[in-house]
Protein backbone atom coordinates (compact mmCIF):
# COMPACT_ATOMS: atom_id res chain seq x y z
CA UNK A 1 0.00 0.00 0.00
CA UNK A 2 1.50 3.35 -1.25
CA UNK A 3 0.33 6.43 0.46
CA UNK A 4 -1.35 9.07 -1.36
CA UNK A 5 -0.79 12.83 -2.17
CA UNK A 6 -3.77 15.57 -3.98
CA UNK A 7 -2.31 15.41 -7.65
CA UNK A 8 -0.92 11.83 -8.81
CA UNK A 9 -2.00 9.47 -6.05
CA UNK A 10 1.14 8.49 -4.65
CA UNK A 11 3.88 9.42 -2.14
CA UNK A 12 6.81 10.54 -1.67
CA UNK A 13 7.36 8.99 -5.66
CA UNK A 14 11.29 8.35 -6.58
CA UNK A 15 11.58 6.74 -2.35
CA UNK A 16 8.48 4.47 -2.97
CA UNK A 17 9.60 3.45 -6.17
CA UNK A 18 13.19 2.33 -4.73
CA UNK A 19 11.17 0.89 -1.90
CA UNK A 20 8.53 -0.68 -4.05
CA UNK A 21 11.26 -2.31 -6.24
CA UNK A 22 13.22 -3.66 -3.53
CA UNK A 23 10.37 -5.41 -1.94
CA UNK A 24 9.62 -6.90 -5.26
CA UNK A 25 12.76 -8.27 -5.73
CA UNK A 26 13.15 -9.97 -2.61
CA UNK A 27 9.40 -11.47 -2.91
CA UNK A 28 10.36 -12.53 -6.73
CA UNK A 29 7.66 -10.89 -8.25
CA UNK A 30 10.04 -8.33 -10.31
CA UNK A 31 9.87 -11.16 -13.03
CA UNK A 32 6.27 -10.63 -13.87
CA UNK A 33 6.39 -6.49 -13.41
CA UNK A 34 9.28 -6.36 -15.78
CA UNK A 35 9.29 -8.55 -18.53
CA UNK A 36 11.93 -9.14 -21.09
CA UNK A 37 10.22 -6.81 -23.94
CA UNK A 38 9.86 -3.82 -21.43
CA UNK A 39 12.75 -3.51 -19.22
CA UNK A 40 15.80 -5.28 -21.09
CA UNK A 41 18.10 -4.48 -17.65
CA UNK A 42 15.49 -6.43 -15.69
CA UNK A 43 16.48 -9.58 -13.98
CA UNK A 44 15.10 -12.75 -16.13
CA UNK A 45 16.03 -15.36 -13.80
CA UNK A 46 12.68 -16.52 -13.19
CA UNK A 47 9.97 -18.18 -15.50
CA UNK A 48 7.29 -15.86 -15.38
CA UNK A 49 4.55 -18.48 -16.46
CA UNK A 50 5.52 -20.68 -13.47
CA UNK A 51 5.87 -17.90 -10.64
CA UNK A 52 2.96 -17.99 -8.22
CA UNK A 53 4.16 -15.07 -5.90
CA UNK A 54 1.73 -14.30 -2.87
CA UNK A 55 0.23 -10.77 -3.90
CA UNK A 56 1.02 -11.19 -7.48
CA UNK A 57 -2.18 -12.33 -9.53
CA UNK A 58 -2.25 -15.71 -10.87
CA UNK A 59 0.30 -16.09 -13.65
CA UNK A 60 -1.66 -19.11 -15.80
CA UNK A 61 0.03 -20.89 -18.87
CA UNK A 62 -2.55 -21.74 -21.38
CA UNK A 63 -1.52 -22.86 -25.20
CA UNK A 64 1.78 -21.74 -24.12
CA UNK A 65 0.33 -18.01 -23.52
CA UNK A 66 1.33 -15.90 -20.59
CA UNK A 67 -2.36 -15.09 -19.08
CA UNK A 68 -1.82 -12.64 -15.64
CA UNK A 69 -5.55 -12.16 -15.42
CA UNK A 70 -7.62 -14.19 -13.01
CA UNK A 71 -10.36 -15.38 -14.87
CA UNK A 72 -12.38 -15.19 -11.59
CA UNK A 73 -16.16 -16.79 -12.47
CA UNK A 74 -18.67 -14.27 -13.71
CA UNK A 75 -16.01 -12.03 -14.34
CA UNK A 76 -16.62 -9.13 -16.74
CA UNK A 77 -13.43 -9.62 -19.69
CA UNK A 78 -12.80 -7.91 -22.79
CA UNK A 79 -10.43 -6.67 -24.97
CA UNK A 80 -9.17 -3.38 -26.27
CA UNK A 81 -8.15 -2.50 -29.57
CA UNK A 82 -7.34 1.25 -31.33
CA UNK A 83 -6.20 2.96 -34.23
CA UNK A 84 -6.67 -0.75 -35.71
CA UNK A 85 -8.13 -0.04 -38.82
CA UNK A 86 -5.62 -0.40 -41.32
CA UNK A 87 -6.00 -3.23 -43.47
CA UNK A 88 -2.01 -3.97 -42.78
CA UNK A 89 -0.27 -7.43 -42.09
CA UNK A 90 0.01 -6.16 -38.70
CA UNK A 91 -3.44 -5.55 -37.74
CA UNK A 92 -3.71 -8.93 -39.39
CA UNK A 93 -1.25 -10.25 -36.75
CA UNK A 94 -2.20 -8.86 -33.80
CA UNK A 95 -5.76 -10.02 -34.77
CA UNK A 96 -4.37 -13.55 -34.62
CA UNK A 97 -2.69 -12.82 -31.31
CA UNK A 98 -6.35 -11.89 -30.04
CA UNK A 99 -7.93 -14.83 -31.29
CA UNK A 100 -5.44 -17.15 -29.61
CA UNK A 101 -5.74 -15.52 -26.34
CA UNK A 102 -9.68 -15.24 -26.56
CA UNK A 103 -9.61 -18.74 -26.98
CA UNK A 104 -7.83 -19.32 -23.39
CA UNK A 105 -9.26 -15.62 -21.85
CA UNK A 106 -12.65 -16.75 -23.25
CA UNK A 107 -13.44 -12.47 -23.51
CA UNK A 108 -16.50 -12.18 -25.03
CA UNK A 109 -16.06 -8.64 -26.21
CA UNK A 110 -14.04 -5.97 -27.41
CA UNK A 111 -14.43 -2.14 -27.17
CA UNK A 112 -12.77 -0.28 -29.78
CA UNK A 113 -11.14 3.39 -28.95
CA UNK A 114 -11.18 4.83 -33.06
CA UNK A 115 -9.88 4.91 -36.29
CA UNK A 116 -11.45 1.54 -37.20
CA UNK A 117 -11.57 2.35 -41.05
CA UNK A 118 -8.36 4.16 -41.76
CA UNK A 119 -8.57 5.74 -45.37
CA UNK A 120 -11.20 5.36 -47.87
CA UNK A 121 -14.89 3.74 -46.96
CA UNK A 122 -15.54 1.61 -49.44
CA UNK A 123 -17.64 -1.82 -48.79
CA UNK A 124 -14.19 -3.58 -49.35
CA UNK A 125 -12.62 -1.29 -46.89
CA UNK A 126 -14.78 -2.66 -44.44
CA UNK A 127 -14.08 -6.27 -45.02
CA UNK A 128 -10.39 -5.92 -45.25
CA UNK A 129 -9.76 -3.53 -42.25
CA UNK A 130 -12.42 -5.28 -40.01
CA UNK A 131 -14.23 -7.95 -41.31
CA UNK A 132 -11.19 -10.04 -42.22
CA UNK A 133 -8.79 -9.56 -39.65
CA UNK A 134 -11.19 -10.21 -36.80
CA UNK A 135 -13.36 -12.91 -38.17
CA UNK A 136 -12.23 -15.37 -36.12
CA UNK A 137 -13.27 -13.40 -33.11
CA UNK A 138 -16.89 -12.16 -35.26
CA UNK A 139 -17.55 -16.34 -35.78
CA UNK A 140 -17.02 -17.21 -32.43
CA UNK A 141 -19.48 -14.97 -31.10
CA UNK A 142 -17.60 -11.77 -29.79
CA UNK A 143 -18.80 -8.64 -29.88
CA UNK A 144 -17.44 -5.19 -31.16
CA UNK A 145 -18.79 -1.70 -29.34
CA UNK A 146 -17.07 0.74 -31.44
CA UNK A 147 -16.13 4.26 -30.68
CA UNK A 148 -15.26 7.11 -33.61
CA UNK A 149 -11.97 8.73 -34.35
CA UNK A 150 -10.97 11.24 -36.44
CA UNK A 151 -10.20 9.14 -39.43
CA UNK A 152 -13.95 7.25 -39.22
CA UNK A 153 -17.17 7.90 -41.11
CA UNK A 154 -19.81 9.08 -38.20
CA UNK A 155 -22.70 8.55 -40.03
CA UNK A 156 -21.00 5.28 -41.97
CA UNK A 157 -19.82 3.41 -39.03
CA UNK A 158 -22.41 4.23 -36.61
CA UNK A 159 -25.10 2.38 -38.82
CA UNK A 160 -22.82 -0.49 -39.10
CA UNK A 161 -24.17 -3.14 -37.19
CA UNK A 162 -21.23 -4.97 -36.37
CA UNK A 163 -20.10 -2.10 -34.62
CA UNK A 164 -22.85 -2.26 -32.54
CA UNK A 165 -23.59 1.71 -32.19
CA UNK A 166 -27.02 1.54 -32.90
CA UNK A 167 -26.74 4.28 -35.29
CA UNK A 168 -25.30 6.71 -32.65
CA UNK A 169 -22.37 8.82 -32.64
CA UNK A 170 -21.85 8.27 -28.53
CA UNK A 171 -24.08 5.55 -26.80
CA UNK A 172 -23.81 3.30 -23.26
CA UNK A 173 -24.13 -0.21 -22.32
CA UNK A 174 -23.61 -2.80 -19.60
CA UNK A 175 -21.81 -5.96 -19.08
CA UNK A 176 -22.71 -7.41 -15.15
CA UNK A 177 -21.90 -4.57 -12.85
CA UNK A 178 -19.90 -2.20 -15.32
CA UNK A 179 -21.30 0.05 -17.20
CA UNK A 180 -19.78 1.35 -20.47
CA UNK A 181 -19.84 4.99 -22.04
CA UNK A 182 -18.74 5.19 -25.47
CA UNK A 183 -18.24 8.69 -26.71
CA UNK A 184 -17.35 10.59 -29.65
CA UNK A 185 -14.46 12.81 -28.97
CA UNK A 186 -14.66 14.39 -32.30
CA UNK A 187 -17.60 16.41 -31.56
CA UNK A 188 -18.28 16.87 -27.62
CA UNK A 189 -20.94 19.56 -27.66
CA UNK A 190 -23.11 20.58 -25.62
CA UNK A 191 -25.68 17.66 -26.47
CA UNK A 192 -23.57 15.13 -25.39
CA UNK A 193 -21.96 16.63 -22.98
CA UNK A 194 -25.63 16.61 -21.16
CA UNK A 195 -26.50 13.19 -21.76
CA UNK A 196 -23.36 11.84 -20.47
CA UNK A 197 -23.48 13.57 -17.49
CA UNK A 198 -27.13 12.43 -16.65
CA UNK A 199 -26.70 8.88 -18.35
CA UNK A 200 -23.34 8.71 -15.53
CA UNK A 201 -25.33 10.21 -12.72
CA UNK A 202 -28.02 7.51 -13.16
CA UNK A 203 -25.88 4.73 -14.01
CA UNK A 204 -26.26 1.77 -11.28
CA UNK A 205 -23.06 0.37 -12.73
CA UNK A 206 -20.56 -0.35 -9.98
CA UNK A 207 -17.34 0.09 -12.13
CA UNK A 208 -18.17 2.60 -14.78
CA UNK A 209 -16.05 2.42 -17.99
CA UNK A 210 -15.97 5.46 -20.57
CA UNK A 211 -13.81 5.05 -23.74
CA UNK A 212 -13.20 7.23 -26.78
CA UNK A 213 -10.35 7.92 -29.13
CA UNK A 214 -8.56 11.56 -27.97
CA UNK A 215 -6.64 11.47 -24.73
CA UNK A 216 -7.14 13.25 -21.83
CA UNK A 217 -3.43 12.49 -20.54
CA UNK A 218 -0.50 11.22 -22.79
CA UNK A 219 3.02 11.13 -23.39
CA UNK A 220 3.30 11.11 -27.06
CA UNK A 221 5.41 13.56 -28.88
CA UNK A 222 2.76 13.08 -32.06
CA UNK A 223 -0.49 14.56 -30.50
CA UNK A 224 -0.12 14.71 -26.58
CA UNK A 225 -3.19 15.36 -24.86
CA UNK A 226 -6.26 17.18 -25.99
CA UNK A 227 -6.51 19.67 -23.11
CA UNK A 228 -10.05 21.42 -23.82
CA UNK A 229 -11.44 18.30 -23.91
CA UNK A 230 -9.67 17.20 -20.50
CA UNK A 231 -11.20 20.42 -19.22
CA UNK A 232 -14.28 19.43 -20.11
CA UNK A 233 -14.53 16.11 -19.48
CA UNK A 234 -12.25 15.93 -16.57
CA UNK A 235 -14.76 17.32 -13.40
CA UNK A 236 -17.73 15.05 -15.01
CA UNK A 237 -15.81 12.22 -14.93
CA UNK A 238 -15.06 13.19 -11.28
CA UNK A 239 -18.69 14.66 -10.11
CA UNK A 240 -19.75 11.07 -11.69
CA UNK A 241 -17.27 8.03 -10.55
CA UNK A 242 -16.19 7.43 -13.15
CA UNK A 243 -13.21 4.87 -12.91
CA UNK A 244 -11.15 4.01 -15.90
CA UNK A 245 -11.07 5.69 -19.16
CA UNK A 246 -9.38 3.84 -22.23
CA UNK A 247 -8.50 6.14 -25.55
CA UNK A 248 -5.85 5.62 -28.77
CA UNK A 249 -5.15 8.45 -31.27
CA UNK A 250 -1.83 8.56 -30.27
CA UNK A 251 -0.03 5.06 -31.87
CA UNK A 252 1.38 3.57 -28.50
CA UNK A 253 0.61 1.68 -25.35
CA UNK A 254 0.36 4.08 -22.21
CA UNK A 255 -0.62 3.93 -18.46
CA UNK A 256 -1.30 7.03 -16.91
CA UNK A 257 -1.00 7.66 -13.53
CA UNK A 258 -4.02 8.05 -12.02
CA UNK A 259 -5.91 10.81 -11.39
CA UNK A 260 -8.36 11.44 -9.26
CA UNK A 261 -8.96 8.03 -8.43
CA UNK A 262 -9.65 7.78 -12.24
CA UNK A 263 -7.83 5.29 -14.33
CA UNK A 264 -6.38 6.43 -17.48
CA UNK A 265 -5.04 4.06 -20.33
CA UNK A 266 -3.99 5.24 -23.95
CA UNK A 267 -4.00 2.35 -26.57
CA UNK A 268 -3.90 3.38 -29.67
CA UNK A 269 -1.56 0.87 -31.02
CA UNK A 270 -3.15 -1.91 -32.96
CA UNK A 271 -2.71 -1.08 -36.38
CA UNK A 272 -0.68 2.11 -36.37
CA UNK A 273 2.59 2.60 -34.61
CA UNK A 274 4.38 5.34 -34.05
CA UNK A 275 7.84 4.91 -32.18
CA UNK A 276 10.36 6.72 -30.47
CA UNK A 277 7.14 8.76 -29.58
CA UNK A 278 7.12 10.00 -26.01
CA UNK A 279 8.69 12.50 -24.14
CA UNK A 280 8.65 12.66 -20.62
CA UNK A 281 6.13 14.34 -18.28
CA UNK A 282 5.93 12.39 -14.91
CA UNK A 283 2.53 11.10 -15.71
CA UNK A 284 3.19 8.23 -17.66
CA UNK A 285 3.92 5.18 -15.38
CA UNK A 286 4.04 2.94 -18.06
CA UNK A 287 4.83 3.26 -22.33
CA UNK A 288 5.79 1.02 -24.91
CA UNK A 289 5.66 2.45 -28.62
CA UNK A 290 8.04 -0.62 -30.16
CA UNK A 291 5.35 -2.51 -31.58
CA UNK A 292 1.59 -2.91 -32.05
CA UNK A 293 -0.63 -3.73 -29.11
CA UNK A 294 -3.64 -4.64 -27.80
CA UNK A 295 -5.17 -5.29 -24.24
CA UNK A 296 -7.09 -7.97 -22.44
CA UNK A 297 -9.09 -6.67 -19.36
CA UNK A 298 -11.30 -8.31 -16.85
CA UNK A 299 -13.70 -6.48 -14.06
CA UNK A 300 -14.59 -9.07 -10.68
CA UNK A 301 -15.58 -7.15 -7.63
CA UNK A 302 -13.79 -4.78 -6.76
CA UNK A 303 -10.86 -5.32 -9.02
CA UNK A 304 -9.51 -4.39 -12.85
CA UNK A 305 -7.02 -6.78 -13.67
CA UNK A 306 -5.45 -5.94 -17.04
CA UNK A 307 -2.74 -6.94 -19.24
CA UNK A 308 -1.26 -5.27 -22.43
CA UNK A 309 0.30 -7.78 -25.15
CA UNK A 310 2.25 -6.99 -28.35
CA UNK A 311 1.93 -8.81 -31.96
CA UNK A 312 4.54 -11.31 -30.59
CA UNK A 313 2.81 -12.53 -28.00
CA UNK A 314 4.67 -10.58 -25.10
CA UNK A 315 3.49 -9.16 -22.04
CA UNK A 316 3.92 -5.31 -22.04
CA UNK A 317 2.73 -4.70 -18.87
CA UNK A 318 -0.17 -6.17 -16.66
CA UNK A 319 -1.36 -5.29 -12.83
CA UNK A 320 -4.58 -4.84 -10.86
CA UNK A 321 -6.69 -1.86 -10.09
CA UNK A 322 -8.52 -1.35 -7.13
CA UNK A 323 -11.89 0.70 -7.46
CA UNK A 324 -11.65 3.98 -5.77
CA UNK A 325 -8.52 4.51 -4.69
CA UNK A 326 -5.86 2.00 -4.30
CA UNK A 327 -3.53 0.57 -6.97
CA UNK A 328 -1.48 -2.51 -7.32
CA UNK A 329 -0.34 -2.46 -10.42
CA UNK A 330 3.05 -4.42 -11.95
CA UNK B 1 -20.39 71.82 -9.63
CA UNK B 2 -17.02 71.43 -11.61
CA UNK B 3 -16.32 68.50 -8.67
CA UNK B 4 -19.77 66.64 -9.57
CA UNK B 5 -19.01 66.71 -13.06
CA UNK B 6 -16.91 63.92 -13.97
CA UNK B 7 -18.89 61.63 -11.22
CA UNK B 8 -21.54 62.44 -13.73
CA UNK B 9 -19.41 61.85 -17.03
CA UNK B 10 -18.63 58.55 -15.40
CA UNK B 11 -22.44 58.01 -14.46
CA UNK B 12 -23.49 58.86 -18.60
CA UNK B 13 -20.63 56.76 -20.37
CA UNK B 14 -21.30 53.85 -18.26
CA UNK B 15 -25.12 54.55 -19.17
CA UNK B 16 -23.83 54.74 -22.95
CA UNK B 17 -21.81 51.52 -22.67
CA UNK B 18 -24.49 49.48 -20.69
CA UNK B 19 -27.16 50.85 -23.54
CA UNK B 20 -24.58 49.85 -26.45
CA UNK B 21 -23.98 46.52 -24.63
CA UNK B 22 -27.85 46.06 -24.00
CA UNK B 23 -28.28 46.40 -28.16
CA UNK B 24 -25.47 44.51 -28.79
CA UNK B 25 -26.86 41.55 -27.44
CA UNK B 26 -30.49 42.33 -28.75
CA UNK B 27 -28.91 42.28 -31.99
CA UNK B 28 -26.95 39.37 -31.34
CA UNK B 29 -30.08 37.63 -30.32
CA UNK B 30 -32.15 38.43 -33.46
CA UNK B 31 -29.44 37.20 -35.03
CA UNK B 32 -29.30 34.00 -33.46
CA UNK B 33 -33.04 33.93 -34.35
CA UNK B 34 -32.20 34.42 -37.87
CA UNK B 35 -29.76 31.42 -37.68
CA UNK B 36 -31.80 29.26 -35.99
CA UNK B 37 -34.97 30.07 -38.32
CA UNK B 38 -32.30 29.30 -41.39
CA UNK B 39 -31.81 25.89 -39.77
CA UNK B 40 -35.13 24.65 -39.65
CA UNK B 41 -35.73 25.56 -43.12
CA UNK B 42 -33.02 22.87 -43.97
CA UNK B 43 -34.18 20.78 -41.57
CA UNK B 44 -37.85 21.01 -43.17
CA UNK B 45 -36.42 20.89 -46.92
CA UNK B 46 -34.34 17.43 -45.47
CA UNK B 47 -37.63 15.99 -44.30
CA UNK B 48 -38.86 16.09 -47.44
CA UNK B 49 -35.67 14.90 -49.29
CA UNK B 50 -36.07 11.43 -46.71
CA UNK B 51 -32.94 10.35 -46.00
CA UNK B 52 -33.94 7.81 -43.44
CA UNK B 53 -31.10 5.63 -42.83
CA UNK B 54 -30.74 1.85 -41.19
CA UNK B 55 -28.42 0.10 -39.52
CA UNK B 56 -27.03 -2.59 -41.44
CA UNK B 57 -24.83 -5.66 -41.63
CA UNK B 58 -23.97 -5.04 -45.12
CA UNK B 59 -21.09 -2.50 -45.74
CA UNK B 60 -22.60 -2.48 -49.45
CA UNK B 61 -25.88 -1.61 -48.06
CA UNK B 62 -24.25 1.19 -45.74
CA UNK B 63 -22.32 2.97 -48.76
CA UNK B 64 -25.41 2.69 -51.00
CA UNK B 65 -27.01 4.44 -48.21
CA UNK B 66 -25.09 7.07 -47.93
CA UNK B 67 -24.41 8.02 -51.80
CA UNK B 68 -28.50 8.33 -51.64
CA UNK B 69 -28.69 10.62 -48.90
CA UNK B 70 -25.97 12.98 -50.39
CA UNK B 71 -27.69 12.99 -54.02
CA UNK B 72 -31.21 14.08 -52.14
CA UNK B 73 -30.40 16.32 -50.53
CA UNK B 74 -28.41 17.58 -53.23
CA UNK B 75 -30.87 17.09 -55.31
CA UNK B 76 -33.64 19.11 -53.12
CA UNK B 77 -31.42 22.40 -52.72
CA UNK B 78 -29.72 22.61 -56.23
CA UNK B 79 -29.49 26.55 -55.92
CA UNK B 80 -27.66 26.20 -52.88
CA UNK B 81 -25.06 28.73 -52.79
CA UNK B 82 -22.47 29.98 -49.72
CA UNK B 83 -24.22 32.38 -47.23
CA UNK B 84 -27.62 31.19 -47.38
CA UNK B 85 -27.42 30.16 -43.56
CA UNK B 86 -23.98 32.04 -43.11
CA UNK B 87 -25.28 35.54 -44.22
CA UNK B 88 -22.70 38.64 -43.83
CA UNK B 89 -24.18 39.18 -40.29
CA UNK B 90 -24.62 35.68 -39.52
CA UNK B 91 -21.29 35.22 -40.54
CA UNK B 92 -19.77 38.07 -38.32
CA UNK B 93 -21.56 37.01 -35.62
CA UNK B 94 -19.57 33.24 -35.82
CA UNK B 95 -16.30 35.17 -36.61
CA UNK B 96 -16.69 37.61 -33.41
CA UNK B 97 -17.61 34.54 -31.05
CA UNK B 98 -14.76 31.98 -32.67
CA UNK B 99 -12.44 35.00 -32.27
CA UNK B 100 -13.94 35.84 -28.86
CA UNK B 101 -13.65 32.28 -27.68
CA UNK B 102 -10.00 31.81 -29.00
CA UNK B 103 -8.71 35.26 -27.22
CA UNK B 104 -11.35 33.86 -24.13
CA UNK B 105 -9.87 32.66 -20.62
CA UNK B 106 -9.62 28.86 -22.13
CA UNK B 107 -8.31 30.37 -25.16
CA UNK B 108 -4.96 28.88 -24.88
CA UNK B 109 -6.50 25.20 -24.24
CA UNK B 110 -8.94 25.75 -27.10
CA UNK B 111 -5.91 26.74 -29.66
CA UNK B 112 -3.58 23.92 -28.29
CA UNK B 113 -6.67 21.25 -28.72
CA UNK B 114 -6.90 22.46 -32.58
CA UNK B 115 -2.95 22.49 -32.86
CA UNK B 116 -3.32 18.88 -31.57
CA UNK B 117 -5.81 17.50 -33.61
CA UNK B 118 -4.24 16.98 -36.44
CA UNK B 119 -5.05 20.33 -37.81
CA UNK B 120 -6.25 19.93 -41.52
CA UNK B 121 -5.03 22.40 -44.59
CA UNK B 122 -7.18 25.22 -46.66
CA UNK B 123 -8.45 22.66 -49.39
CA UNK B 124 -11.37 23.79 -51.51
CA UNK B 125 -14.87 23.32 -49.93
CA UNK B 126 -18.21 23.70 -51.77
CA UNK B 127 -21.72 24.23 -50.49
CA UNK B 128 -23.86 21.16 -51.36
CA UNK B 129 -21.21 19.12 -51.97
CA UNK B 130 -19.86 16.35 -50.06
CA UNK B 131 -17.50 16.13 -47.34
CA UNK B 132 -14.02 15.01 -49.26
CA UNK B 133 -13.28 11.29 -48.94
CA UNK B 134 -9.94 10.34 -46.83
CA UNK B 135 -9.42 13.40 -45.38
CA UNK B 136 -10.35 13.29 -41.68
CA UNK B 137 -12.84 14.79 -39.00
CA UNK B 138 -10.63 17.63 -37.44
CA UNK B 139 -12.08 17.47 -33.67
CA UNK B 140 -14.25 20.61 -32.95
CA UNK B 141 -12.81 22.13 -29.74
CA UNK B 142 -15.89 21.71 -26.87
CA UNK B 143 -15.67 25.21 -25.34
CA UNK B 144 -15.84 26.72 -28.67
CA UNK B 145 -18.84 24.44 -29.16
CA UNK B 146 -20.56 26.09 -25.67
CA UNK B 147 -20.33 29.31 -27.21
CA UNK B 148 -22.15 28.47 -30.14
CA UNK B 149 -25.61 28.56 -30.81
CA UNK B 150 -26.95 24.79 -30.40
CA UNK B 151 -27.40 23.02 -33.46
CA UNK B 152 -29.79 20.28 -33.69
CA UNK B 153 -28.38 16.68 -34.24
CA UNK B 154 -28.24 16.16 -37.61
CA UNK B 155 -25.83 19.06 -38.13
CA UNK B 156 -22.48 19.52 -36.62
CA UNK B 157 -19.78 22.27 -36.83
CA UNK B 158 -16.38 21.67 -38.13
CA UNK B 159 -12.95 23.48 -38.81
CA UNK B 160 -11.19 22.66 -41.88
CA UNK B 161 -7.64 25.05 -42.11
CA UNK B 162 -9.57 28.51 -41.39
CA UNK B 163 -12.73 27.60 -42.81
CA UNK B 164 -15.27 26.92 -40.55
CA UNK B 165 -18.00 24.42 -41.62
CA UNK B 166 -21.61 23.65 -41.23
CA UNK B 167 -21.37 19.53 -41.73
CA UNK B 168 -24.86 17.52 -42.58
CA UNK B 169 -23.14 14.39 -40.96
CA UNK B 170 -26.24 11.89 -42.13
CA UNK B 171 -25.62 12.90 -45.64
CA UNK B 172 -22.32 13.92 -45.67
CA UNK B 173 -22.67 17.12 -47.25
CA UNK B 174 -21.09 20.63 -46.49
CA UNK B 175 -24.60 23.06 -46.16
CA UNK B 176 -22.55 26.10 -45.68
CA UNK B 177 -18.95 27.55 -44.75
CA UNK B 178 -17.39 30.74 -43.55
CA UNK B 179 -14.11 31.06 -44.93
CA UNK B 180 -11.01 32.87 -42.88
CA UNK B 181 -13.52 32.29 -39.52
CA UNK B 182 -10.16 30.54 -37.70
CA UNK B 183 -7.34 32.20 -36.81
CA UNK B 184 -4.18 30.01 -36.85
CA UNK B 185 -3.53 28.65 -33.57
Amino acid sequence: MLCRDHKHGFMPRKSLSLLAACALWISGAWSQSAPRTVNPAAPLARNPIAAQEPGVHRAAASNGLDIKIPLQPNSVRFAVIGDSGTGDREQYEVAREMEAYREAVKFDFVIMLGDNIYGSHSPQDFVKKFEEPYKPLLDAGVKFYASLGNHDDPNGESLYKPFNMGGKRYYAFRKGEVAFFALDSNYMDPRQLDWLEQNLKSSQGTWKVCFFHHPLFNDGRHHGPDIDLRSQLLPLFQRNGVNAVFSGHEHVYERIRPENNIYYFVLGSSGKLMTHDFHESGERVKGFDRDRTFMIVEIAGEKLYFQVISRTGETIDSGELTRANVMQAH
Amino acid sequence: MLIHLPKRLCVAVAMVLAGLAAAQGANDASLVKDFAGRIQKYLDLRKTADISKKPTDSPDKLVYQKQQAEEKIQQSRPAAKQGDIFTPPIGAYFKKQIAATLRGAQGEKVRASLRRAEPLPDIRLQVNHPYPAHLPLQSTPPTLLLNLPRLPGELQYRIVGSTFVLFDTAANLIVDLLPDAVSGP
